[in-house]
């Protein structure tokens, strides 16, 4: 029987991505070398964190252009201050949040300049603590994703957020259910060691 | 969204499985990543490698007096200059530009050629493996001061032959020493700067 499966709306799996991160290279070890001014390095430590940025950003701001310009400053003020960064007071990551938070920071205070009224209903989102926790979260789990070999996070992506059953993304795949299965646990169990002691 | 039992097989061992819930958690709270624009898709900017990296602040104090002394003697300097008809109006200067990724095969020259008198700086740009745009596509030169774009220099096509491209351009500002030129795709009614396709040679 064939399943007639409308296309998914996700982002496709680029088949070229630009220049494939190599695993050993860590975040630090970009920022030394971005602190050196090696662009090759800044590029990839782009393509590395430009997702969970912009998606920070994104649910800050809930503007697109305003999210992009956020992740423009972010990505300038990494080239800037690279050389502040010290490997021995801990990893990258939150390091990098930090910048990305203060550049989305600083767009909202525009934002807010800007705005014309005050909202008459309060707010039904989370305050604010509870949403830096989750966009931390949040954050952290889309830069885990993009350490996935591409044909597994493909078929995360497609099992979480397409609608699809693992069998519709068996068949929209091309590939055998067991496949479909064999790499869902492989990237879930490849996502907890790159989120384990992070976010436990 | 998908429910973990029916992602995850029952065989899996306990300690196993729940790592795996965990992430499964993670995931559904983390929602879908967004999709990228084709202006953060492309990489990095230009003007995002162009800002100074920040200075340990006893440095910035030592190098702001310095710039302050540096400014004094060349305000002077520049008055004598003036005063004669001379100075930096009649310098001429060629900078190279390379192709981005978005244009690889891409290749300029710049040539900034003395002011006039009115203090317009005519330029001229050959460049070389420029792609041929869409329909509402051009190429836009930018001036770029302090790491920011700060003025537009005109704009030109590309047939995307393997024939040079020779426009002339203008920059009717006061030019710095330190000023450097991008130039970047565009389509019509762009109110922002493209994705950069050539940029200075570092």
């Amino acid at each position: 029987m064939e399943l007639a499966l409308e296309t998914p709306r996700l982002r496709a799996v680029p088949a070229e991505r630009v220049p494939a991160p190599p695993v050993e290279t860590t975040d630090a070890d970009l920022l030394v070398r971005i602190a050196d001014r090696d662009r090759e390095a800044f590029d990839v430590l782009y393509h590395r964190y430009v997702r969970s940025m912009f998606g920070l950003a994104l649910r800050r701001l809930r503007d697109r252009q305003r999210a992009e310009d956020a992740v423009q400053e972010t990505f300038a003020a990494v080239w800037r201050s690279a050389a502040s960064y010290r490997p021995e007071r801990g990893p990258a990551a939150p390091w990098l949040y930090a910048i990305a938070r203060n550049a989305i920071v600083d767009r909202f205070r525009t934002q807010i300049d800007t705005a014309g009224e005050v909202p008459e209903i309060v707010s039904a989102d989370p305050g604010p603590a509870d949403a830096a926790e989750t966009s931390f979260v949040s954050w952290r789990v889309h830069r885990a994703l993009e350490t996935l070999p591409p044909r597994e996070r493909e078929v995360v992506e497609l099992a979480y957020w397409s609608g699809l059953s693992q069998s519709e993304v068996a068949e929209y795949l091309h590939i055998p259910l067991g496949t479909v299965k064999t790499r869902t646990r492989s990237a879930l169990a490849r996502l907890a060691d790159v989120l384990e002691g992070e976010l436990s | 969204m998908p429910r973990f039992d029916d992602l995850i097989e029952a065989d899996v061992p306990d300690a196993e499985r729940s790592r795996l819930q965990h992430v499964h958690d993670l995931l559904v709270a983390a929602g879908p990543p967004p999709e990228l624009s084709p202006r953060l898709e492309a990489g990095p900017t230009l003007a995002m490698t162009l800002s100074r990296p920040a200075k340990p602040r006893g440095r910035r104090i030592a190098l702001l007096a310095a710039t302050i002394a540096i400014l004094a003697v060349a305000f002077v300097l520049g008055y004598v200059a003036g005063n004669r008809g001379g100075g930096l109006a009649s310098a001429q200067t060629t900078m190279q530009l390379s192709g981005t990724h978005a244009a690889p095969a891409a290749l300029a020259a710049l040539k900034i050629l003395p002011a006039d008198t009115s203090g317009n700086w005519p330029m001229k740009l050959t460049a070389t493996g420029l792609p041929k745009l869409g329909r509402d596509g051009y190429y836009e030169v930018f001036l770029v001061r302090n790491g920011k774009i700060y003025a537009p220099c005109g704009s030109f096509i590309s047939k995307g032959n393997t024939r040079s491209i020779d426009v002339t351009l203008n920059a009717p500002y006061d030019l710095q020493p330190n000023d450097t030129w991008i130039v970047t795709k565009q389509k019509r009614g762009d109110r922002k700067a493209g994705t950069v396709v050539l940029r200075p040679t570092t």
